[in-house]
């Protein structure tokens, strides 16, 4: 019987087409609504925020921001509903060029792109900067899950655990060298998600911990005293300065301090759009892209970013829900890797924010401005609802 | 198919992914746990905190300066006065990155002033961004329209409306008013009130009484953006406090009179062929109580060099040594600032003083020769052909050397035990020590003792001859030569002295600290400056009597030395030329330094002058008639035309 799934999916003929154009109407009912109005809610109230954060941006066109991000959407929902269409068996088998493809990809930018901000991470594509790095997590995850999943018991074995976290460390290098410190963070993230959901051993988990705060510590501390930089300076200081938010305010902690002012002083209503003097008169630096919870907070106060997390957790509830209802091994996996991803980079963000996570410009899923992360973020919801469309629980039913 | 991996089980959940999906969904729930926690401790428990700290944020503090006192004279007629004018102010925060220089380049051609001073300015100011570069002070009306008009090609640069001081009598009395200034950085380091960039007096009145003048700068509050660029209004927080205006001693019209008459006995000098005259100060003082009513230096300046748009050229002759010297030192006010020899005009000290230790009663007779000739050594008489004796009234009228060298001589014979009373009664009317004059910094002059000397010839570099007080030293200074130095301010306290009947007054130049009233209401005095009461030096009257009629003599009796340029004046006007010589290193030469002091009128004192011509020739030549110059205005009267009389 999985035979003649695959052979269907190979070999679309007449037959198959026919069943994939009942499949489409299939697909709608079997799709998962909750999920799908929690992300719709997340993405309107996304816009509406940013509507509010940019408003005096650039002078005399306070739409300019809300408009082109609404553009970012829209390509988002066609993404979405493309990726919803696909079969998700098409990835596992495609991995291998998938995963070649991804790390070409990330080789080119730090061949091709210009600089900008002291770092590589885009390709300038006329309208907007193309962040391969930002598609690359979906892919990344896609890949690593295939070879997971074609591994089947033997992830229990060391050596699968090995060559997969070789696999998942040359795309983490190259993003880290762009430099893409916290998108780096993110993939490092996806990679643990997708060996815990493809049930590695506890103790090769442990270990990878392990060996990952060594690393950390490492980078952050040991070598540096021993005179190896691997991190750039002002990294480094935006890793560690969290921890010690009344070190040199003027520097090095001065965005993390007007970041917390922020958020306190929108208080329990906020301070609207007007009031809002702290991204108003740009105190708060990067207030559309990295610090925009920081902003919706001041401008809406906890009722407003309330709103904002619990429709988070609702995405988030819907998608690890998937996990338990997914077809097969590799779809737990991608599924597993794309909440987690989801929820670290949520977590990640909103702490910087309020100095409980350290600043590595991840941009907030779903608000911040920046068509890559939107569009990406609404990829890997639409191949989460392509899993759950085919999924077991649908699957019984139909 | 065990072992082909490739070939599934069909797939159910098992226990271990259900636990796994579990443990996510814990994290999840954690996670957001943390977030609710610290999200609810930022903003609804410590909001108020926060809020606090985000308005403050926004508000800063400038300082709004205060206008500065006017200063006036004893009339009320303005000497320096405050006028709002236009200044340049570059924000370092508004300037743009991108064309900066240009925009400086293009700012530069306008005003005048050099990209390159601007461009350190303005790295100056990195860390205060909202403490503007002051690029120019009173611009012209012409710039100003100029700046405004074309507001959007200067990002950055801003017209500021600020006070400028205003001398509605150019260069009259610039060495008592002095002039204002930014302040230094020593100035700012010892006075806790002052900013940077505040302006403060840098000499004269505007020195001294600077904290009157000042008044108190306000603050105004402004919102800004996180780079320094002002966001609203200025809102007035704290008033600014005009500073008071000062009320002179000095009478403009006098002080006018005095700085002319300098200018003539210049000219007068240089018709009588010294032609090296070229400087020279004029005192006059009220000698009942020490108010100084005209305080002239010649060569000066004009201080609205200083104001605005300063001219480097106008300010390298007060401000460098090289250029002072080939302008001669207008910056120094020579009334308190100069040193001379006193000549002639400290023989009235020598008289009282040899009266006051009986070595001469004055009514006995020296003889008066071309030639006084101790231990074979001669010293000359300024007028070769007197031969007869004298009473100390003729002598000082006729000024005769030879008298004064034998009461110098008899100085210098008295017995140790008596010390060295010349000196001592010199020092006791006011010399070899500051008067106390309440401007600017003072020299104290140079009274030689045979103490002195010891010290100055100390070392190896001179021997035991240089260092005894030798009697030429005693005879020397009788006539006010040698090492002897005096300000023109002490003399003329001495001239104060000698008039108001033996005491020493203290010299002042403010009356009053004075608040002006609102639209016309009379002015509110708010601090009198009183000088310490005239000092009695305990000289006999009698002796007094007789130095006072040897100087009316001066003017008055035919072979007086001042008796041409006086006699025909309506005034009983009594004084003293002087002669000194001093080598010019410049010249090469022995110079004669111009002196006249003298008082009027005779019965009842109400005006001391000073008057001296540097490099001027004889006192009676160049000094005697600028002085005339003075007492003309002072009394309103004019003197008959000046006969040529011999003098020393």
């Amino acid at each position: 019987m999985i035979a003649v799934n695959y052979a269907a999916t190979r070999a679309p003929d007449s037959r198959a087409r026919a069943a994939a154009g009942a499949g489409v109407l299939g697909l709608l009912r079997r799709l998962d609504w909750i999920l799908l109005a929690a992300l719709a809610a997340v993405v309107a109230y996304g816009l509406w925020a940013i509507s509010g954060i940019t408003r005096y941006a650039i002078p005399g066109d306070s739409d300019y921001f809300v408009l082109r991000q609404a553009v970012f959407v829209t390509a988002g929902v066609a993404g979405l509903v493309g990726a919803l269409l696909v079969d998700p068996a098409l990835y596992r088998r495609y991995k291998r060029p998938i995963y070649l493809g991804t790390t070409g990809l990330m080789l080119l930018v730090i061949l091709v792109a210009g600089a900008t901000r002291g770092s590589r991470r885009w390709i300038d594509v006329g309208f907007f900067q193309f962040q391969p790095s930002e598609f690359g997590k979906l892919f990344f995850v896609l890949a690593l899950a295939g070879f997971l999943a074609d591994r089947g018991k033997r992830v229990t074995d060391s050596r699968t655990v090995f060559e997969a976290v070789g696999l998942g460390f040359v795309p983490i290098l190259l993003v880290f060298v762009q430099p893409d410190f916290g998108t780096a963070l993110v993939y490092a993230a996806a990679l643990a998600a997708v060996l815990f959901v493809a049930c590695a051993r506890w103790l090769h988990l442990a270990v990878l911990a392990a060996v990952a705060v060594v690393g950390a510590a490492a980078i952050l501390w040991f070598l540096p005293a021993a005179g190896i930089q691997v991190l750039k300076p002002y990294q480094a200081d935006r890793l560690t300065a969290f921890a010690d938010p009344g070190r040199d305010p003027g520097g090095t902690t001065y965005n993390v301090n007007q970041s917390i002012t922020a958020v306190g002083a929108g208080g329990l209503r906020g301070r609207g759009v007007d009031g809002a003097t702290q991204t108003n008169l740009a105190y708060l630096p990067e207030h559309a892209t990295d610090f925009a919870f920081a902003s919706l907070a001041e401008q809406r106060g906890f009722a407003g970013v309330g709103i904002l997390l619990c429709l988070y957790l609702l995405v988030l509830w819907r998608g690890i829900r998937i996990v338990s209802v997914a077809r097969d091994a590799f779809c737990a996996i991608v599924a597993g890797a794309i909440v987690f991803a989801l929820l670290f980079q949520i977590f990640v963000n909103v702490g910087m924010t309020m100095g409980i996570a350290p600043i590595t410009g991840i941009p907030l899923p779903f608000v911040s401005v920046g068509g890559s992360s939107m569009i990406s973020n609404l990829l890997a919801m639409g191949v989460l609802q392509a899993i759950h469309a085919r999924g077991r629980g649908n699957a019984r039913r139909s | 198919m065990p072992g082909d991996a490739r070939v599934e089980e069909p797939y159910r959940l098992t226990p271990q992914l259900a636990l796994r999906i579990a443990i996510l969904g814990t994290v999840v729930l954690g996670a957001f746990a943390i977030l609710f926690l610290r999200l609810w401790s930022l903003q609804v428990l410590a909001g108020p905190k926060y809020l606090h700290a985000a308005q403050n944020n926004q508000l800063r503090t400038v300082r709004v300066q205060a206008p500065r006192g006017a200063i006036v004279d004893r009339d009320g007629d303005v000497l320096v006065g405050t006028t709002a004018g236009y200044s340049v102010q570059l924000w370092p925060a508004d300037l743009p990155t991108e064309g900066r220089y240009q925009l400086l380049r293009r700012l530069s051609a306008r005003l005048g002033v050099p990209v390159g001073w601007m461009a350190k300015q303005i790295a100056k100011r990195k860390n205060d961004p909202l403490t503007p570069v002051v690029v120019k002070r009173g611009i012209h009306q012409d710039q100003v329209r100029y700046l405004y008009e074309r507001q959007a090609e200067f990002p950055g640069v801003r017209v500021a409306q600020s006070y400028l001081r205003e001398y509605p009598n150019q260069a009259l009395a610039a060495h008592v008013l002095g002039h204002v200034g930014e302040a230094s950085k020593r100035q700012l380091e010892r006075n806790p009130r002052l900013a940077p960039g505040d302006e403060v007096g840098q000499g004269g009145i505007e020195a001294v009484y600077d904290e009157v003048l000042r008044g108190r700068a306000g603050g105004a509050r402004l919102r800004v953006d996180s780079l320094g660029r002002p966001r609203s209004d200025i809102v007035l927080s704290d008033q600014p406090h005009a500073g008071y205006a000062l009320r002179l001693t000095i009478d403009t019209d006098l002080q006018r009179a005095a700085e002319q008459a300098l200018r003539f006995g210049i000219a007068a000098a240089h018709r009588n062929k010294q032609w090296y005259a070229n400087g020279g100060t004029i005192v006059a003082l009220d000698p009942r109580n020490g108010q100084v009513l005209a305080m002239a230096s010649n060569p000066t300046y004009k201080p609205s060099v200083y104001v605005g748009r300063k001219d480097a050229k106008k300010l390298l002759p007060l401000l460098s040594e090289k250029h002072a010297r080939a302008e001669n030192f207008p910056a120094v006010n020579r009334a308190i600032q100069g040193v001379y020899a006193p000549g002639s005009t400290f023989k009235p000290v020598t008289a009282l003083a040899a009266m006051e230790q009986h070595l001469i009663g004055p009514y006995d007779p020296l003889p008066c020769t071309p030639t006084y000739i101790r231990y074979k050594q001669p010293f000359n008489n300024w007028d070769p052909y007197r031969n007869e004796p004298m009473t100390l009234a003729t002598a000082l009228a006729r000024s005769c050397d030879t008298y004064f060298y034998e009461l110098g001589y008899r100085f210098y014979k008295l017995p140790p035990e008596y010390g060295h009373p010349l000196q001592d009664w010199a020092a006791r009317m006011g010399f070899g020590q500051r008067t106390g004059i309440d401007v600017g910094t003072e020299e104290s002059g140079l009274l030689p003792t045979p103490e002195w000397r010891r010290a100055r010839y100390r070392g190896k570099d001179f021997s035991e001859l240089d260092r005894i007080w030798k009697p030429g030293y005693s005879i020397q200074m009788a006539i006010g030569q040698g090492e002897l130095q005096v300000t023109p301010m002490q003399m003329t306290r001495f001239y104060a002295l000698l008039a108001n009947g033996g005491k020493l007054v203290t010299p002042h130049l403010v009356l009053q600290a004075e608040q002006p009233g609102d639209n016309g209401a009379p002015a509110i005095v708010r601090q009198t400056f009183t000088p310490p009461a005239p000092k009695p030096t305990g000289i006999d009257p009698a002796a007094l009597r007789v130095v006072q009629q040897g100087m009316l003599l001066a003017t008055h009796y035919p072979l007086g030395t001042a008796a041409g340029v006086f006699d025909s004046f309506p005034v009983a006007i009594a004084g003293k030329t002087g002669t000194a010589e001093k080598w010019s290193h410049e010249h090469r030469r022995l110079l004669d330094q111009a002196w006249w002091c003298g008082y009027g009128p005779f019965d009842n004192p109400e005006i001391a002058v000073c008057a001296v011509i540097e490099n001027g020739g004889h006192g009676g030549d160049a000094a005697a008639p600028a002085a005339l110059k003075v007492f003309e205005e002072y009394f309103g009267r004019r003197g008959g035309p000046i006969a040529q009389t011999e003098s020393d």
